[in-house]
């Protein structure tokens, strides 16, 4: 361990935790035992709290239904960034079950990818889809595809495969930026049906003008969990819901004490730590 | 997927405890991410050149432009090892020149999609379009030269407030409130797959 000793200039609170990182390790904590408790509820078969539904992801299995009446491929497309965004990780959870659902229907799945590592996983994930839905002789790992790297340069190809195969369904959730406007606009010019979501608020307008059905921001987190229709991991969306309205409360505790009280700082400080 | 859980672990130790940030784990994890990377660069390249070569020999619609993203793709490579600079003058220049020009040339098309895009959403069909377009046209007002003339005539000192007020507390309320949910959102995606209730990561299809 020499190589590891005192390379930085942290400060420690309470002796173990570093500066700044208290208050986060404890938030951590409490959605932890959330899931935790909600899990075990699930497994036990006693009820937890249901979760609306999202038009978005109701909307994907018909989306990959209307393709496959029209004989014509799906599109899904993980956002521009790579595995270590949560939103690319969200979309890989999306993406096992579009494949999944294509595989079954005998439907094409082309995943279009900007970042290397989300192209090796989907890459997997497509394959495995197919394999377990009993027809790993139809996957073709040609329509798993790595693009570009530089953002223009992709959505210029997705632009090209848009006109080319003509896609009946355009998926596309993850983590975008200026060419989402384009894409999505691409897809509706030619009729697509699409599903897009992102958590970048920046993106969301664009996405809810264009799109047919848009998932906001925290949708494509629960996405996953969403179309498993587990209870187990309805749990989880359960638990981080409740985390949710603890942080509301919070918030609506601070905003009425700043507002009796301007010069009170100890909850800032609190939340500091 | 006992990888994906020490990792995870690694990380919680990194950011939460001081002996994490005293010995800079986060440094060493980001660097075996961009080895990671660059291996899975190299497979993306292999997987643009499988399907370009066999656009070619199948002569598939468009197989041209597969010529074309080959040569261009391989010699931009040769020249960036025989410069083994980014900053070479021929790679370079190709960068500035080439590159830059066309993206921005694809970026320059947002400005025209905004514009139907915006057709289609504030065309006046349901009582929530009609609020998005009367909003939309105080926000453009506000945030126009034209905008603050006819506001100045009729509110004088106000003329600010209505676009202000529409971003600073309507707009940026909402935008917070997906921003928290995103984060608690991606906190408990984050907690799932180190649970390993969430596989897809690892090229599983589903969830446990």
């Amino acid at each position: 361990m020499m190589w590891l000793i005192a390379q930085g200039e942290a400060k420690a609170v309470w002796g173990i935790f570093a500066e700044g990182a208290l208050v986060d390790f404890f938030i951590v904590l409490a959605l932890a035992v959330l899931v935790w408790v909600m899990i075990a509820r699930a497994r036990t078969g006693r009820k937890i709290p249901t979760i609306k539904k999202v038009a978005g992801l109701e909307a994907v299995d018909e989306a990959i239904g209307r393709a496959t009446e029209m004989g014509r491929p799906v599109t899904f497309i993980p956002g521009i960034q790579s595995i270590d965004n949560p939103q690319t990780l969200a979309a890989l959870g999306i993406i096992a079950h579009v494949s999944r659902q294509c595989a079954r229907y005998d439907t094409r799945f082309l995943a279009l990818t900007c970042d290397p590592l989300p192209y090796a996983v989907i890459e997997e994930i497509t394959r495995q889809a197919y394999l377990e839905e009993g027809r790993p002789d139809a996957f073709n790992p040609d329509d798993v595809r790595f693009l570009s790297a530089e953002q223009f340069a992709f959505c210029g190809a997705c632009i090209g495969i848009f006109e080319r195969e003509r896609p009946a369904a355009n998926i596309m959730v993850g983590s975008f930026y200026a060419e989402s406007l384009i894409l999505a606009e691409t897809g509706s010019f030619q009729g697509m049906i699409q599903i897009g979501g992102t958590a970048n608020t920046h993106q969301l307008p664009f996405f809810v003008a264009a799109c047919d059905y848009a998932l906001i921001g925290e949708e494509i987190y629960a996405a996953s969990a969403y179309l498993s229709k587990e209870p187990v991991m309805y749990g989880t969306v359960v638990g981080q819901d409740i985390l949710k309205i603890a942080i509301w409360l919070l918030i609506l505790v601070g905003c009425i004490w700043a507002t009796i009280d301007p010069s009170t700082t100890w909850l800032k400080s609190l939340l500091k730590n | 997927m006992i990888l994906t859980v020490l990792s995870s672990l690694v990380v919680i130790f990194s950011q939460y405890f001081y002996l994490g940030k005293q010995w800079n784990l986060m440094e060493y994890l980001n660097n075996w991410f961009q080895i990671s990377y660059a291996v899975a660069l190299a497979l993306g390249f292999v997987n643009l050149t499988v399907i370009h070569w066999k656009n070619i020999q199948r002569k598939r619609e468009g197989w041209v432009f597969s010529i074309i993203l080959l040569l261009t793709m391989y010699g931009y490579l040769i020249v960036g090892l025989a410069e083994w600079s980014f900053e070479g003058p021929i790679f370079g220049w190709i960068y500035e020149n080439i590159m830059a020009a066309l993206s921005a040339a694809i970026f320059s098309m947002v400005a025209f999609f905004i514009t139907s895009a915006a057709y289609r959403a504030f065309r006046v069909r349901t009582k929530e379009a009609t609020i998005l377009l009367v909003c939309a046209v105080l926000v453009m007002l506000g945030r126009a030269p034209i905008g603050d003339a006819i506001w100045k005539s009729w509110l004088g000192g106000w003329s600010g407030f209505v676009n202000q007020w529409m971003m600073g507390t309507l707009n940026m309320a909402a935008m917070r409130a997906i921003t928290l949910g995103a984060y608690v959102g991606g906190f408990a995606t984050a907690l799932r797959i180190m649970l390993g209730l969430e596989r897809a990561h690892i090229g599983g299809t589903g969830t446990q």
